[in-house]
């Protein structure tokens, strides 16, 4: 698939910025869990530095564990006052550390899974994503993008987002937008994936996947691209958030207090975190937990490869939930719809995507 | 050495695998870099006292660290030999609201004092622009300043009593739980600045102030840093004491806009934040007469903050002016030159006389109300020329600082960064008097070598 010389090399624009203040270790959860400068972004971007300058070997391995035990969460790009483009860094310190035979037989298997778009497409039909719509393909239509895990795990995020916005148009040639690849160490190709989701999908494509979302604007441009929360807030297109249809989620009786998890990439990269909570204070009693804009260690991968380490960023977060009274906690993206329906399973707290939601209002 | 270490702390505490010691080559200072032998976490004062000692038996540096925040390579091991970490030590012990009163550990961030102290209604004052970030121990090894000092001083005023550990491995217990108390030298104040030269502190006792039931900021935009120097000058000798009066020059205006989006004017030449706290009523008039005076210097687009959060972003826009500043040049060389608040506006002026002689790009930010200036250099530390003009423009203004009879360093520290530079400011009998100091302290000289008292 790669016909280009492998880099052997940071982007040096992209290091070069970094002035190792400090700011950004108040956000990492990782430099917060450990309070060691290794597993912070400015220690991170040392290493980087170090091996940059040919003083650290490429087989180092705190080099090594520490691209891998960064969660890529990206909180670290909001607080930088000198703009350093960490998420892009770490997709590159990926390529470099995370060659075929290092990577974890797990994230290989799904890496090359997602792109079966065949057995994709198979497996979520018989899940039950939203319906495929057969009218043509045209470049100014909105398309609403099914993605590969949600397609599969959670195939009623798209049934609801297609009830609220039935004018989406929904191919059913369309694979995965390469997010996956991106961040595991094939950089080049989860850009291809991406272009080639453009092509499928030519218009606007609306995602329910802030995930994606990052990652699609990173190839295809902000125009093209919109999570499913800001596309219901900008076209308001959704009669429930208009005053007069609005009627709140109740609970046994009372208006349901409703609490949202962010999605990373959609709020470090995409600077929305508004949207969704516009929306939800509309159908219930918005709650703001503490820790909503820290990452519950979904994070893509991380919680296949890091198990242990994921539930320890998680963890906090889990006790701010169940010590706040929450009826419904609302996600963004499939990975951390996953990771907090596990850690809630026990919980009187529901789970449930933003579309979901919507559609129960 | 790495085997005694690890009997001391344990085995996960200790780091010497050269990829490990990478991240702790240096903190937030450029230029500055050196690589540690050998990388320590311990847990408590017993296990600093046992790491001293085995140092000092073997005259091995020992360089103390919270977060590495310093602006003056303090946490560099230029020598060589073990970092201290002391984030581990990360306990709130006590907060005391009958006594007023915090006891922490020194890895308990200044942000995390703060905010525990104010959800019993009770104010931690010294706020570092780094604040989120750094450590109440770097704090005190500093006396780090903010931007409240002019009404509330520094962290020296706050800091009642240590527990440290002596480079001697002695623990030793200064100060305690009173206001007042003048049993023996002052060695509270004397370790506070201290900068990890005379000894380790390891506990932290520090007072408390109620928390002001209001506070409000206020913007005035100027055509000259010099007018909004004069009009910091003439609210302070009409009597007003604000919590805050900081300023910005021109290109720390475009520099924080592009950060923070903020609707700052970019056509100003200077900025001047002034803030208070208090009651409602004696905030607000507070805000008004200095609103005024502003106007009176030619300030306009004045604006008093209509409610808290923009009041947060405009002291926010201040705090990030230096990493903001990054974005004009890869490297940034930071001054913290502090004069009498009645030659402020003449150090401005100099310093761009100083920048246009040298040929270099400066901005210069500042705590107004105290004399203390930020003028900061950026420049690119690969080209030759350049570092040696900034370095050239650094030094000159020192010696203006110095003529003004100002300081070098209003609440940074002196350091690696600065020590070449002290003994102009203090002459040689009293830089003989810190060695002595501190080889009382230290006999062996294994505290953070080649900063202070070296």
């Amino acid at each position: 698939v790669n016909s280009e010389p492998k880099k052997l090399k940071f982007s040096s624009e992209l290091l070069a910025p970094c002035i190792s203040c400090g700011f950004c270790l108040s956000a990492c959860p990782t430099y917060q869990l450990t309070k060691d400068e290794r597993s912070s972004p400015r220690g991170r971007i040392s290493l980087m530095r170090e091996y940059q300058s040919d003083l650290l070997p490429l087989n180092d391995p705190t080099f090594q564990e520490e691209s891998s035990f960064c969660l890529g969460c990206r909180a670290c790009e909001p607080v930088c006052p000198a703009n350093v483009k960490y998420g892009a860094l770490l997709e590159e310190w990926r390529d470099l550390a995370w060659t075929k035979t290092k990577l974890s037989i797990r994230v290989r298997i799904l890496k090359t899974a997602v792109r079966l778009n065949p057995i994709i497409k198979f497996v979520g039909w018989i899940r039950g994503s939203a319906k495929l719509s057969k009218a043509n393909i045209e470049p100014n239509d909105k398309y609403l993008m099914l993605g590969c895990a949600e397609r599969i795990l959670f195939p009623q995020v798209s049934r609801a987002a297609i009830k609220l916005c039935p004018s989406l148009k929904v191919p059913n040639d369309q694979g995965c937008c390469g997010a996956l690849q991106a961040h595991n160490g094939s950089s080049d190709l989860g850009r291809k994936m991406a272009s080639e989701l453009g092509v499928a999908l030519p218009g606007l494509i609306v995602t329910t996947s802030g995930g994606c979302a990052a990652h699609l604007v990173g190839v295809l441009g902000r125009d093209r691209v919109k999570e499913f929360s800001e596309f219901i807030v900008e076209t308001n297109s959704n009669p429930i958030l208009k005053s007069s249809n609005i009627k709140k989620i109740m609970v046994d009786g009372h208006v349901a207090r409703i609490a949202l998890q962010d999605s990373c990439h959609l709020r470090n990269g995409l600077s929305v975190f508004k949207e969704p909570r516009e929306i939800i204070s509309g159908l219930g009693e918005f709650y703001e937990i503490s820790t909503a804009k820290v990452c519950c260690g979904a994070a893509g991968t991380y919680s296949l490869l890091r198990p242990k380490d994921s539930k320890k960023i998680l963890a906090p977060k889990l006790k701010e939930i169940l010590e706040s009274n929450i009826d419904y906690l609302v996600t963004l993206n499939p990975g951390c719809y996953r990771q907090m329906s596990k850690g809630l399973r026990k919980s009187g707290v529901k789970v449930v995507h933003i579309s979901e939601l919507l559609d129960m209002a | 050495l790495i085997s005694e270490l690890q009997t001391i702390v344990g085995q996960k505490h200790v780091l010497s695998r050269v990829g490990d010691l990478v991240p702790f080559k240096r903190d937030a200072t450029p230029l500055f870099q050196g690589l540690p032998d050998v990388v320590v976490f311990p847990k408590n004062t017993k296990e600093v006292q046992k790491i001293i000692r085995f140092a000092a038996q073997n005259s091995i540096p020992v360089i103390p660290r919270g977060a590495g925040s310093s602006l003056t390579a303090g946490t560099v091991p230029i020598h060589g030999g073990i970092v201290l970490v002391l984030t581990r030590m990360d306990k709130i012990i006590e907060i005391s609201s009958s006594e007023m009163l915090a006891v922490v550990e020194p890895g308990v961030t200044t942000a995390g004092l703060a905010g525990s102290a104010l959800k019993q209604n009770l104010l931690y004052p010294p706020d570092p622009g780094s604040k989120i970030v750094s450590t109440i121990g770097g704090n005190v090894a500093t006396s780090a300043g903010g931007l409240r000092g002019l009404k509330y001083g520094v962290t020296r005023n706050y800091v009642l009593g240590l527990e440290i550990v002596l480079g001697s491995g002695e623990i030793v217990r200064t100060g305690g739980r009173l206001w007042k108390d003048v049993a023996g030298y002052d060695l509270t104040r004397l370790m506070t600045g201290s900068e990890g030269t005379l000894g380790v502190i390891t506990e932290i006792i520090v007072g408390l102030l109620p928390a002001p039931e209001f506070s409000l900021t206020g913007i005035a935009y100027f055509k000259n840093l010099s007018l909004a120097a004069s009009a910091v000058s003439s609210i302070i000798s009409q009597g007003i004491m604000p919590a805050t009066l900081e300023f910005l020059d021109q290109k720390c205006i475009k520099a924080v806009e592009n950060f923070a989006n903020l609707n700052l004017d970019l056509d100003a030449g200077a900025l001047l934040l002034f803030g208070d706290d208090g009651t409602i009523p004696a905030v607000t008039q507070n805000l008004h007469k200095m609103a005024q005076i502003c106007r009176d210097y030619g300030g306009y687009r004045i604006e008093i903050a209509s409610d808290l959060t923009r009041s947060d972003d405009l002291l926010e826009a201040r705090r990030c002016s230096l990493p903001a500043l990054s974005q004009l040049a890869p490297t940034l060389l930071l001054e913290d030159v502090c004069v009498p608040r009645p030659k402020l506006a003449k150090m401005v002026e100099e310093i761009d006389r100083i920048a246009q002689k040298y040929k270099v790009l400066c901005a210069t930010f500042g705590h107004a109300g105290d004399g203390n200036l930020h003028p900061t250099i950026a420049f690119d530390e690969n080209d030759p020329d350049a570092r040696e003009r900034a370095i050239a423009a650094f030094d000159e203004i020192f010696n203006l600082a110095i003529e003004l009879g100002g300081s070098i360093s209003g609440e940074h520290g002196i350091g690696a960064a600065k020590l070449p530079y002290l003994e102009r400011q203090l002459g040689n009998d009293q830089m003989n008097l810190l060695r002595r100091v501190k080889s009382a302290f230290d006999p062996k000289g294994i505290l953070n070598p080649g900063k202070l008292g070296s």
